[in-house]
């Protein structure tokens, strides 16, 4: 295990490293002159030009490109952010909490709402409340994420007010407000946001619990444990959920891509001061830097949850250990 | 679950007609008379936005953009995940492994940051070549697809005696093992249609897509937004549009797997 | 003596929306002895498993029983009764095993746990002591170092081992009834020998009673004391093993002894019998067997045989031929 453990992430870390690699190449064979993002419409004498071409590395080749790069990031250092003019790094770690909330909440709920609900579902078939789960669970595939965050945020801040409309805290809450007030504050902008991460990723977790669950309890080792005479408690859990994890392990890999484009928009549509909202507005910006430095955290991310997923995959299927 | 491929049909006819009919009949879409956001009626199906726009003839520009931008998107996708799937899966060559580890590694980049990277470093684009940078970044989960199904075709036992009858590798490639490993990106192509809807209209609605004035679905949901209260049916409209034609191509895409894979699920 | 299994009318019946029910299994009646292994012997899909399946409650769902139905186990009725007063009867009464030893052990459970939780289904037993008890029944069952074993978990062990361990669980509740379900169609040749030897010696041990339904009358000469013998979903003949061997009276009976490979006969003498077992919807009236029949007359296409003796009182045939009564 622990040999297989070092292999697979050194494997992570190359693919990681290829990728970002990939990343920075992608941008340097891109047509499109960085300088004209630097000046904007300011005019510039040619020294100036030269100058800047030499700060900003524009006339490098592309190896050489790629070697500066991967320097710097060896070093933690990711470029300066054309539109801040501040450490990439440093805007990136202003930015991660937010996302990490979320985020992390967003799997939370998955894991555990997601995944009951599906059980749920595969132990109640043809019933009137599991066509309404199967019914929701399409629809929650097809749903454009921002568009359920919009469609929240007009039902229930600007037509209800019951919730802010945007943002992670309200900039009019006094700083030394109590602990509990500002709780309370966090949360209430917390809401939407989660609601909409949930309902747009939520489908996959319910649906995919479910046809596990159901392919096990079709297993002939559920019907040799029931006639071993335990009781249907022992054959739901130890024979049938139990079983059913493996198949929803392998998902939790593919599941972080698809948080992470959810979040860009999501965090977007509620401006969450986090990495997606960053993202979306460094591209707007064509801060090349800084959406570079962005990807690079979400693509470490990815290779994390990959790699997570692998390990749990081993450690809830046996026959995956060798020998 | 719906069993019958029509109720997902007749929602992509019904898309379909929007996008091809609808421009003829509707006003001109960037007209500015009628007088600002005016709740649907006669003379305005849909009502009007805040620059005294018909929401209608928006809409059916819109649907116009949206399905040209997804279908070429899932074209060059198809085209080039199958090309590549089908080499790297083919094994062998130099060429077959480097596909592979290419598709890897393309894997290992969430979609979303490859279309950001390349619109920053790109500007704003025009909707054709839009729609190819969707498409260009869809094709390594369709490559992945083509590749694992050529895999285990070329163990099927009708590939192996093609090959026992002496057929050239190529051919066996291109008649045996291609046709078979289609279905599945076929599948997945049509249900990719969604997500690259929701990729332009998401890119739009972030002001990265199709830019302003240019009616699309994102773009027309990102200008809702200041008349919530006043106008929500510049929310409604495009919204019920996007669910709609998402969740025709899905339903399509299910009702073809049952069709070319019934023996999955 | 009292019976220990006794199974009369039995009857299951799938309901069909519109339609008649599907009757895969159709008024099967026999009976077994404490210590008794009977050999219940039919092609597939001719309603043996259901059969099995159907004495400790674990038909599929959607499955009934006819109403003139009746199960009793020393005595006491099964039918009717639910998965709550049905439990102390599986596995400590009534065990069984399946035909697939990988499927029917939980992939990610170590064997040990498995035959664990069958010790521990029906009473309160002290850890070291389920431990203990594990490691004898691997012994049991012929599985060298046996505390290891315990260990494992179902990949790691041969399809022989597996349905070792099948067994083991099996003995774990200490049954008065083992129902083996094709125990060793998944085995190797050489396995199947030993598996069954197993069987039969445990058998003697307990003084357990085994119903083992089979398809290979091969396996069944030299070990069972009678023989059951099923076609499309009832029973055809039953005789004590020697008397059958000797001389079947059903033609079905006749046609399985034909296609068995024997030691010393040519392949040319093998005949199997014509076509297959037809669906259960689509069992033909009269005798279910004549459309396949060699010796088929008028009679068979409308009446139905009953299962009478034949020359012995308990060598029985559902034949109207055998019966000499074609008129």
């Amino acid at each position: 295990m622990t040999g297989w453990l070092a292999r697979r992430s050194v494997d992570a870390v190359v693919s990681a490293a290829a990728a970002i690699l990939l990343l920075v190449a992608l941008v340097h064979v891109m047509p499109g002159d960085p300088l004209a993002v630097i000046l904007g419409d300011r005019p510039a004498d040619a020294a100036t030009v030269a100058r800047l071409r030499e700060r900003y590395g524009i006339d490098r080749s592309l190896p050489q490109a790629l070697g500066d790069f991967a320097r710097g990031a060896v070093r933690g250092d990711l470029g300066i952010a054309l539109s801040e003019q501040r450490p990439v790094t440093t805007v990136l770690r202003e930015h991660v909490g937010p996302t990490l909330l979320l985020g992390s909440l967003t799997l939370l709920i998955n894991f555990t709402v997601g995944l009951a609900l599906g059980l749920w579902w595969a132990l109640h078939p043809g019933t009137m409340r599991s066509r309404i789960v199967s019914a929701a669970t399409v629809v929650g595939y097809a749903l454009p994420t921002f568009a359920i965050g919009m469609v929240l945020v007009w039902i229930f801040a600007v037509e209800l007010g019951w919730l802010p409309v945007a943002g992670s805290s309200d900039p009019l809450l006094p700083a030394d407000a109590p602990l509990s007030q500002a709780v309370v504050d966090r949360l209430e902008h917390l809401v939407l946001p989660l609601t909409t991460m949930v309902m747009a990723t939520i489908a996959v977790p319910i649906r995919q619990q479910r046809s596990a669950a159901r392919a096990v309890a079709a297993q002939p080792w559920v019907r040799a444990a029931r006639a071993r005479g335990l009781s249907p408690v022992v054959v739901a859990w130890r024979h049938c959920w139990r079983p059913a994890l493996t198949p929803i392990v392998t998902l939790l890999g593919l599941w972080l891509p698809m948080l992470v484009s959810g979040a860009v928009l999501v965090e977007s549509v509620f401006a969450w001061p986090g990495l997606g909202t960053l993202l979306a507005e460094a591209t707007v910006n064509r801060d090349v830097p800084l959406v570079i430095g962005a990807g690079v955290l979400l693509v470490i991310a990815v290779q994390l949850g990959s790699l997570l997923a692998d390990v749990l995959y081993r450690v809830v299927d046996p026959a995956q250990r060798q020998p | 679950m719906t069993r019958t491929p029509w109720g997902g049909a007749a929602l992509a006819a019904a898309l379909l007609a929007l996008a091809v009919i609808g421009p003829w009949i509707a006003p001109d879409p960037l007209l500015m008379e009628a007088g600002t956001l005016l709740p649907p009626s006669s003379a305005h199906l849909l009502g009007t936005d805040q620059h005294s726009r018909d929401v209608f003839a928006r809409l059916a520009h819109g649907a116009r953009v949206s399905l040209t931008v997804a279908g070429v998107a899932v074209i060059i996708a198809l085209v080039i995940g199958s090309t590549v799937g089908v080499i790297a899966g083919a094994g062998g060559s130099v060429l077959s492994a480097s596909l592979r580890r290419i598709t890897d590694l393309a894997l290992a980049l969430p979609r979303i940051v490859v279309l950001m990277v390349l619109l920053a470093a790109l500007g704003t684009l025009p909707p054709l070549t839009f729609a190819m940078i969707i498409g260009v970044t869809g094709w390594p989960a369709i490559a992945r697809l083509v590749r694992g199904e050529t895999l285990r075709l070329r163990q099927a036992e009708y590939v192996i005696a093609a090959r026992a009858l002496g057929a050239p590798p190529p051919r066996v490639l291109w008649r045996e093992i291609l046709p078979g490993a289609l279905a599945p990106a076929i599948i997945a192509a049509t249900l990719g249609v969604a997500d690259a809807i929701l990729l332009e209209a998401g890119l739009s609605f972030l002001g990265l897509g199709i830019m302003a004035p240019a009616p699309s679905w994102g773009g027309m949901i990102l200008e809702s937004r200041d008349y919530l209260h006043a106008a929500p049916w510049l929310l409604l409209v495009p919204v019920a549009a996007l669910v709609a034609a998402t969740s025709s191509a899905t339903l399509l895409g299910e009702a073809l797997r049952r069709f070319l894979q019934p023996d999955t699920q | 003596m009292t019976p220990l299994l006794e199974i009369s009318n039995l009857r299951v019946m799938f309901p069909v929306r519109g339609a008649d029910p599907v009757v895969p299994v159709d008024d099967v009646s026999f009976s077994l002895a404490p210590g008794e292994l009977v050999a219940l012997v039919g092609e597939s899909g001719c309603g043996k498993s259901l059969t099995g399946l159907s004495i400790p409650g674990l038909l599929p769902t959607g499955a009934l029983l006819g109403p003139a139905t009746s199960v009793r186990y020393d005595g006491a009725e099964l039918t009717g009764l639910d998965e709550r007063a049905l439990r102390p009867f599986r596995g400590q009464r009534i065990a069984m095993i399946f035909q697939d030893p990988m499927a029917s052990l939980n992939p990610v459970m170590r064997v040990g746990a498995q035959i664990g939780e069958a010790i521990t289904a029906h009473r309160r037993v002290p850890r070291a002591e389920v431990d203990r008890r594990v490691v004898d029944l691997l012994a049991e069952v012929g599985i060298a170092d046996p505390a290891s074993r315990a260990r494992s978990y179902p990949h790691q062990l041969s399809g022989g081992m597996r349905q070792r361990v099948m067994i083991a669980i099996a003995l774990a509740g200490e049954p008065g009834l083992l129902i083996a379900d094709e125990p060793t169609t998944a085995l190797d040749v050489t396995v199947q020998a030993q598996i069954l030897e197993l069987l039969d010696r445990l058998r003697v041990a307990r003084g357990m009673a085994v119903l083992l339904i089979t398809h290979d009358l091969g396996i069944v000469a030299g070990r069972a004391d009678r023989v059951l013998v099923m076609y499309a979903g009832r029973i055809v003949e039953t005789a004590p093993t020697g008397p059958l061997f000797a001389r079947p009276d059903h033609p079905y009976t006749a046609g399985l002894f034909a296609s068995i490979p024997r030691l010393g006969g040519s392949a040319a003498r093998l005949s199997p019998i014509p076509g297959t077992v037809p669906r259960p919807d689509q069992w033909p009236d009269g005798c279910r067997f004549h459309p396949r029949c060699p010796v088929c007359v008028d009679k068979c296409t409308r009446e139905r045989p009953l299962l009478l003796p034949i020359e012995r009182d308990d060598h029985l045939a559902a034949c109207w031929v055998a019966q000499g009564n074609v008129a």
